[in-house]
């Protein structure tokens, strides 16, 4: 393979933060004999890829096989991607600077909904034609997945093919093949083939779009075009998740990147089913790792990286069986090495805020709950089971336990919402930071502070609400207008989203591959790195959509009755489509599905399909500990927790003034 | 507890290769990592929030390498310097790699204040006569253009020797004169052409011959040694 390096070199002195770019991390493998050669790409800026979940798994799972070496890559900064044009560069990997383009294959993740034009950015950098059907032999197998792959269409051009679900297993299996057949002398053509009829593999180019009417018709609008080519792909799911050890190797950056600590992930998927999240309902069931392994890899970690934080990960951490004795055992044995630990998805009840207390030490930073909606109402209709009596005792018990800030994350645009349910918004925060300063003593009260964080809602590809449709953005500002104006109080902030993004992120999850033209439309005219504010160029998105004559406000904002055949119908999660639209209609009468993880099985689905079920360490206990009272999300510590949020895939979180979207939620599936 | 101030540990490091482009912070979060990876008894700071106690000597900048850079390390508990050393060389990677450990006194002045004054050795990419060194050179501080008169922080004059420059600055209270910045205006001076930085693993074999083909540029810079004062 070629070394970049002699002519990337002189570039750095002059590039921001060189440290993006040296690889000889503590902690990276090179394999410099393996016969077949894999690199992992995360469509940004290695700040925000590094820590990425799924590059981490998928490098080590494929690192592991004989005679394979996976490398990573990441997109330079914007101006460094200039850079490297200008100097007739490609992209790189970090371990070998090898040209990406001279891997037998590329996996890409899909983090969110606004990495798409950063795809084709790092298609083009790396001189790899952008679409599948015009990449020549020796060309690299260009492979996708992650929580964008659930709805794959509007990336489907530009990929040979998409691992759906958990990667663990899948991706290691997928390239076995590829290179067991491309030693063979097999074409292109061919290992494609032979990939679509492994179990979790999409391979787009083999499927026929069918029209809109053709589409409701036959029930899918992607029909096997060859033989043995299934008619539905179901996810992958890595069976043996609760057995695994936590830690595996990582790699310990040198220049700072966000989330910059040991992640251990302790359980994997969430059945609380609100009604609004991906997340929710594409990693069912789920399944806990034993407070066993979850102590020995958090220690393990910590020893062999060096790093002095710990965050325990997952959709829903407090809601572990065993999180109380995982917490002080690990309190316990860090005590005195100046180690941070944090649980950053916790529930909205008092528990978790006793859990947030025990981790938080004497640094109290801020705390994040998570209603999602202002009233009772409107919280039943998207089953966050939340009352405003556990928000306030989640209140009482932070503030009297020393906290003094606090955020409130909240969605404009819910199905159903009416302005009472905005003005709800307002009065649930004023409520909130009366019962706040309560829990203070009179003198500490002036420090008390309140802030009210929204984003629009945006309906999501496999979820109840994925027929329903997007509000404008106009409609949007004048909702959060009217929501600054329901707030009278100083001390509670009010801060928002801005729509525009939310909207390109409802087109991309709902769209079908029609809007695949509209995102490469968009890259040409100078749209990429939409996920940071500065760069995203609502212009060019714009004329795009005139120009390829895609209509994304229709595909964003129309609602739909629940028999539509939505665009992704031929990708399952295992959660079957009937449930999302019972889901639908109880969400219309304001009736709640229990968390069958405490509560009765809701049959959604997913465990039969797949042919698991729920693993749970011991049995989570209605009125014990890990009682349910109540979700949520509460992020103790910095503020560097408050915007890792991966519970509820609707959101866009982020702190104040950050430049850059998060991604937020985990994509273990990849590749 | 025993009293940690009376376990103070000197380290010597080096930066070099491609991690001379690490920025201090990248460096001193870097050390630390594997100060722990070490699994040393380092003493942890009381507060609000506890912290590894551990200081650094003066920054390089983002792009200059060191021989013999610095940190201190309390520790909890006495521990064979040689053990010391073997651990965190276990623990280091190969370009930012510990050479020497020694406990030095509990009141020692700090290593980022004993050494103001710091010898640096850039390789050029060819033999050059002679060099002429401005008199002062324009920084930009607060995005404020300031003038610093190069006399005030250069002790001695700058030693050429083919294509090797040596040189020594000191820092002051006030502030000090950043090597490559210097070295920079001195190549600027030379052919009036930007110079670039290549500090890769450069060696003597990168030296071009006389022919003046190529601007004259800085192939690698590298602080090798510092002195507590000035001559």
């Amino acid at each position: 393979m070629t070394d970049l390096w002699p002519r990337l070199e002189p570039l750095l002195s002059e590039a921001e933060r060189p440290a993006r770019y040296l690889n000889h991390e503590c902690g990276c493998v090179r394999k410099p004999d393996a016969s077949f050669r894999f690199c992992m790409v995360y469509p940004d800026t290695y700040e925000l890829g590094q820590a990425n979940q799924a590059l981490r798994i998928l490098v080590n799972a494929v690192n592991a096989q004989d005679g394979m070496a996976a490398e990573r890559a990441f997109l330079p900064a914007p101006a460094f991607c200039d850079t490297l044009r200008a100097e007739g560069i490609p992209l790189f990997s970090i371990e070998s600077c090898a040209p990406v383009r001279e891997f037998d294959a590329v996996g890409i993740t899909l983090p969110h909904e606004l990495a798409a034009t950063n795809v084709l950015e790092t298609l083009d950098l790396a001189g790899i034609p952008l679409h599948a059907d015009a990449r020549a032999e020796n060309d690299p197998l260009v492979l996708g997945g992650g929580p964008c792959a659930f709805n794959p269409e509007p990336y489907a051009p530009f990929f040979d093919a998409l691992s759906i679900g958990e990667g663990e297993e899948a991706v290691p299996e997928g390239l076995a093949l590829i290179r067991r057949m491309r030693a063979e002398g097999a074409c292109r053509a061919d290992v494609l083939l032979a990939l679509s009829r492994e179990k979790g593999w999409y391979v787009p180019g083999l499927y026929r779009w069918l029209s809109e009417d053709e589409a409701q018709r036959a029930g899918t609008w992607a029909v096997p075009a060859e033989e043995g080519v299934p008619a539905c792909i179901e996810k992958r799911l890595f069976e043996g998740f609760s057995r695994s050890s936590g830690w595996e190797p990582c790699i310990v950056p040198f220049t700072e990147v966000v989330h910059d600590r040991l992640n251990v992930e302790v359980l994997r998927g969430c059945a609380r089913g609100c009604r609004f999240c991906q997340a929710g309902m594409m990693y069912r069931p789920v399944r806990e790792r034993s407070a066993d392994n979850v102590v020995e890899s958090v220690l393990r970690g910590l020893a062999e990286t060096g790093y002095d934080e710990v965050s325990l990960t997952s959709l829903s951490s407090t809601d572990h069986s065993q999180i109380a004795e995982i917490l002080a055992r690990l309190n316990r044995a860090c005590e005195g090495k100046g180690i941070r630990i944090s649980v950053p998805s916790q529930r909205l009840d008092a528990f978790g805020v006793e859990m947030a207390g025990l981790v938080a030490g004497q640094k109290k930073g801020g705390l994040t709950f998570a209603p999602e909606a202002g009233t009772q109402r409107l919280r039943d209709v998207i089953n966050k089971n939340v009352t405003e009596d556990d928000l306030f005792g989640a209140i009482d018990a932070a503030f009297a336990a020393g906290w003094r800030r606090c955020k409130l994350y909240f969605m404009i645009g819910l199905p159903t919402e009416t302005d009472d349910d905005v003005k709800g918004i307002a009065s649930l925060a004023q409520r909130a930071y009366d019962r706040a300063k309560a829990a203070v003593a009179p003198e500490q009260r002036g420090s008390v502070r309140v802030s009210v964080s929204c984003a629009l809602f945006v309906p999501k590809a496999q979820t109840p609400f994925q027929w329903d449709g997007q509000i404008p953005p106009e409609e949007a500002l004048r909702r959060v207008n009217l929501l600054r104006r329901s707030v009278k109080y100083k001390a509670v902030d009010v801060h928002w989203h801005d729509p525009a993004t939310s909207f390109v992120e409802a087109v991309m999850s709902r769209a079908g591959r029609e809007a695949a033209a509209w995102v490469e439309a968009a890259w040409r005219r100078g749209a990429r790195f939409d996920a940071w504010t500065e760069c995203f160029d609502e212009e060019a998105w714009r004329q795009a959509a005139a120009e390829t004559g895609i209509d994304p406000e229709a595909i964003a904002q129309t609602a739909y009755p629940v028999e539509r055949v939505m665009p992704w119908a031929h990708i399952s999660t295992g959660v079957s489509t009937r449930w999302l639209a019972r889901e639908r209609k109880l969400a219309g009468e304001g009736s709640t599905t229990p968390d069958c993880t405490f509560e009765r099985c809701s049959a959604c689905g997913a465990c039969p399909a797949l042919g698991v079920d729920n693993e749970l360490a011991r049995p989570r206990v209605a009125a014990g500990p890990n009682a349910k009272g109540n979700a949520d999300q509460v992020a103790p510590g910095t503020d560097a927790d408050l915007f890792r949020y991966p519970g509820c895939g609707g959101e866009a979180v982020e702190p104040e003034g950050s430049a850059r979207r998060e991604d937020f939620g985990k994509e273990v599936s990849h590749a | 507890m025993p009293d940690p101030s009376l376990f103070r540990l000197r380290a010597t490091f080096c930066k070099q290769g491609r991690l001379a482009l690490l920025s201090h912070l990248e460096v001193a979060r870097a050390l630390e990592r594997a100060v722990r990876r070490a699994g040393l008894p380092f003493a942890v700071s009381r507060g609000f929030s506890p912290h590894m106690k551990i200081s650094f000597g003066s920054a390089l900048p983002v792009g200059v390498g060191g021989t013999g850079e610095l940190f201190d390390l309390q520790m909890t508990r006495y521990v064979p310097p040689e053990t010391v050393l073997e651990a965190l060389q276990k623990a280091s990677v190969p370009d930012l790699m510990v050479k020497s450990c020694a406990y030095i006194e509990p009141h020692a002045p700090a290593a980022s204040a004993a050494y103001p004054l710091s010898t640096y050795r850039a390789l050029l990419s060819r033999a050059v006569r002679a060099l002429s060194v401005p008199e002062t050179v324009t920084v930009v501080r607060k995005r404020k253009e300031k003038e610093l008169s190069v006399a005030e922080f250069l002790v001695g004059e700058p030693e050429l020797s083919g294509a090797v420059l040596t040189f020594s600055l000191e820092s002051k209270p006030t502030g000090s004169l950043r090597p490559d910045v210097l070295l920079r205006a001195c190549l600027d001076e030379a052919d009036d052409l930007p110079l670039l930085l290549f500090v890769e693993n450069a060696s003597p074999s990168s030296v071009e011959g006389d022919a003046p083909t190529a601007p004259l540029r800085a192939l690698s810079v590298t602080r090798i040694s510092q002195a507590s004062r000035a001559e």
